[in-house]
C-alpha cells in the first residue's frame, strides 16, 4: 500500500475510533484523544519516530 | 521503517543473537503500548546473573558500541554508549517493587520487523514512573494515563 493510501486508512480508522471512544472519555482533550488514537492505531514498523537526539549545538532532532 | 524502528530492531536482533532475555521498559515500552511519547534512550530490564553480565559484553560487541559503563556508584544500572542512542540496562526490578518476573508475567510480545520484543505492560510503565518520581517521569504520566484509559475505552466500546 502506498503512503497516501496508508495515511487515508489511518485517518478513517482514527475517526471511527474517536466516534466510539470520545463519549467514554469526555474529560480527555480532543486534540490529545486524536494524538493517542493515531499512536495506538499506527503499528510499529510503519515509520514511527519516538527517539529524540540531542545535537552538539544544544537543540534536539527526531 | 524509520531509523528509530530500525535501531530497535537491531538491538532486539542482537539480544536474540547473544541469548539475552530482556524486557523493554520505560518510555519505549510506553511507545510500544501506543502512547504518543518520546525519549532519548532505550531502557532494558535484565536479570542480574554472572552469565547475563558476560552476555552484555557480547551485546555491546554485537552492536559495535562501547563497553558498558556504570551509571553511578549508587546504582547497579549500566549504560551502553556510542550507538545511535544510549541503551540503559537495569537489573532485576524497577522502582515500585516491580520485579523482572512480575513484569514479564504481564508483558506482551511486539513484533518489530523480523524481531520481537518483550514489552512491559502500560500499567507497569506508569507504576514505575510514579515510583521513580523524577520530574521527567512525572511529566509523562498524564499522557500515559490517558493512553491507558483510551485503550480501555477502545476495548469497552467494541
Amino acid at each position: 500500500m502506498d503512503r497516501r493510501a496508508e495515511a487515508e486508512r489511518l485517518r478513517v480508522a482514527v475517526l471511527e475510533a474517536r466516534q466510539r471512544v470520545a463519549p467514554l472519555v469526555p474529560d480527555i482533550d480532543p486534540g490529545d484523544l486524536l494524538l493517542i488514537l493515531q499512536s495506538l492505531l499506527r503499528p510499529i514498523g510503519t515509520g514511527r519516530r519516538f527517539f529524540l537526539r540531542r545535537r552538539d549545538s544544544g537543540g534536539y532532532v527526531f | 521503517m524509520s531509523s528509530d524502528e530500525s535501531f530497535l530492531q537491531d538491538v532486539l536482533a542482537a539480544l536474540h543473537r547473544v541469548g539475552l532475555e530482556a524486557i523493554v521498559v520505560g518510555t519505549v515500552a510506553g511507545v510500544l503500548n501506543g502512547a504518543p511519547v518520546m525519549t532519548q534512550d532505550l531502557d532494558l530490564l535484565l536479570r542480574d546473573t554472572p552469565k547475563n553480565r558476560e552476555k552484555i559484553g557480547k551485546l555491546s560487541a554485537a552492536l559495535q558500541i562501547a563497553a558498558p559503563v556504570e551509571v553511578s556508584e549508587l546504582s547497579r544500572s549500566i549504560t551502553l554508549l556510542g550507538g545511535a542512542l544510549p541503551i540503559d540496562i537495569l537489573f532485576d526490578a524497577l522502582p515500585g517493587g516491580l520485579t523482572f518476573e512480575a513484569l514479564r508475567s504481564r508483558s506482551s510480545r511486539v513484533q518489530i520487523g523480523d524481531s520481537a520484543a518483550t514489552v512491559a505492560a502500560l500499567g507497569d510503565v506508569i507504576a514505575s514512573k510514579e515510583a521513580a518520581g523524577r520530574p521527567k517521569d512525572l511529566a509523562q504520566l498524564p499522557i500515559l494515563r490517558e493512553t491507558q484509559r483510551v485503550r480501555g475505552a477502545l476495548k469497552d466500546g467494541r
